[in-house]
């Protein structure tokens, strides 16, 4: 009770005094404070975040909704705002420049992501086919594929003879991940293959990669990948660092499913969620930065 | 003293638990039925690898609903989950005509499991939305459902995806669990 009172009359009038105070005595707004005191990355940038959310002033909160080519001009209009002088401080523009470019890239991201999810697998459309196929050159080189109605796509982890039905509700996005892997970390994906073929300790590789798919769209929806991003790219995160970001999920997934020695596939969905919620720990880090250790770009 | 103690009174009674179990080939639609009954997001599902379980309190029931994955290297698993089951539901892709051989041997083998005889079975004609969906009379004709004699049974077409014909289905469900009881 008493922490809510405080917590309203800290946001609606301590804040903004205090802010005042601290202003006129080092002469510098809170956005320039943390653009100089925090080192790049998510603390900086989830601070300016913050500080642009509860602002009073309409353009301060406006930027965090701008488009990527828009950015530089939210800069200026800020500095104007907030009566900032290049001169006086001459690290802000870029510094600020970069922290909106990685909170409005988040945004974008997300939009795209939600875009592939949303393109169903069709096996009319030569594009998914290609990609398809693809997949199973770079995880299968020495086996050819003997239709493309088959059982061989048990052999990488699909449930029946036509994989389409699988993608379901992440779209051509679980398949276009899958590839991703496949196709920078070849190595490694086919290692991983190789540990969810094992006899006793197997899983279904493609069909749990999308469920890993979906594990890494919710983290991104929700907005807890934030600091993630913030960390590992310095700009406009794109597509390809949401691919990575799967990579790594599989990658680890599976290391984290041999240690385990879990008894029986059926126990899949107890040790998703152990290992999700080891992910989530990781991201409450402001230091974390969810990259493969292993391979090549 | 009270309202809330009243209201305790009146729910003296704790709602009787039901285990249900939702058999079906892969792509069929249990997941989807299965937050369906639960009144979950549909829109982000996936494959199911093992499975998935929830509660639902439904005309003073708690179902505990078992969605069983369904893809053919786990079906030797069902088994596993056979034990004190009272209800089988059993879903099938209406519209995946290919499969309807495969799927009508699963159910037969099901019905003939010791550990489910006399278990009422719910048979979903589930993707009625879809235009090529079969009706449910043509699938219960290809099943062979009339020569069933050991057990109750239902056939109800249903959409997971839209929710038609889901509660008159559990209501059938609800329905056997109280004749049984007598």
């Amino acid at each position: 009770m008493f922490g809510s009172i405080w917590q309203y009359v800290y946001t609606s009038f301590l804040r903004y005094w205090l802010k005042w105070l601290i202003r006129q005595a080092t002469g510098k707004c809170e956005l320039q404070r943390i653009c100089s005191e925090h080192e790049p990355g998510a603390s900086r940038t989830t601070r300016a975040e913050n500080s642009l959310q509860a602002s009073k002033n309409k353009v301060l909160r406006e930027a965090l909704k701008s488009s990527k080519d828009h950015v530089e001009q939210c800069v200026d209009q800020i500095m104007k705002e907030k009566n900032i002088k290049p001169q006086k401080d001459p690290l802000f523009k870029g510094r600020l420049h970069v922290c909106l470019l990685q909170i409005t890239g988040y945004s974008s991201l997300y939009t795209s992501v939600e875009d592939l999810r949303k393109e169903v697998f069709s096996s009319e459309n030569p594009e998914h086919e290609a990609m398809l196929l693809k997949l199973w050159d770079l995880l299968m080189p020495t086996v050819k594929l003997e239709s493309r109605i088959t059982k061989q796509w048990g052999d990488i982890g699909f449930q029946g003879d036509d994989p389409k039905t699988d993608f379901r509700g992440m779209g051509l996005l679980g398949l276009i991940n899958l590839v991703f892997f496949s196709e920078n970390y070849t190595a490694e994906a086919r290692q991983v293959l190789s540990h969810a073929n094992h006899p006793k300790l197997g899983y279904s590789y493609a069909i749990v990669g999308i469920n890993l798919t979906e594990m890494a769209y919710s983290l991104l929806k929700s907005g807890a990948l934030k600091p993630h991003f913030y960390n590992t790219v310095q700009g406009t995160p794109e597509l390809k660092h949401f691919h990575q970001l799967y990579c790594y999920l599989a990658y680890e997934f599976d290391q984290f499913w041999v240690a385990e020695e879990p008894e029986s596939i059926m126990q899949f969905n107890q040790y998703r969620e152990k290992f999700h919620d080891q992910v989530k720990a990781h991201l409450q880090d402001p230091d974390v930065s969810l990259a493969l250790s292993v391979g090549s770009d | 003293m009270g309202l809330l103690s009243i209201l305790r009174k009146l729910k003296s009674t704790p709602d009787q638990e039901v285990r249900i179990l939702l058999l079906g080939l892969d792509n069929g639609g249990k997941t989807t039925l299965l937050k369906q009954l639960a009144s979950e997001d549909i829109s982000h599902i996936t494959p199911t690898q093992g499975f998935n379980i929830k509660s639902v309190q439904s005309q003073g029931f708690k179902l505990n609903v078992w969605d069983i994955g369904g893809q053919r290297k786990i079906r030797p698993y069902w088994r596993n989950y056979f034990e004190n089951t009272d209800v089988l539901i059993y879903v099938i892709d209406s519209a995946d005509r290919k499969r309807f051989e495969e799927t009508g041997q699963e159910l037969a083998e099901l019905l003939d499991e010791e550990k489910l005889s006399g278990v009422p079975v719910l048979i979903f004609a589930n993707k009625q939305d879809l235009l090529t969906a079969a009706p449910a009379s043509e699938i219960a004709e290809g099943l062979n459902l009339h020569t069933i004699r050991d057990r109750m049974w239902q056939i109800q077409s249903c959409s997971a995806l839209t929710g038609e014909g889901i509660q008159e289905g559990m209501n059938w469900v609800c329905k056997s669990v109280n004749s049984k009881k007598k």
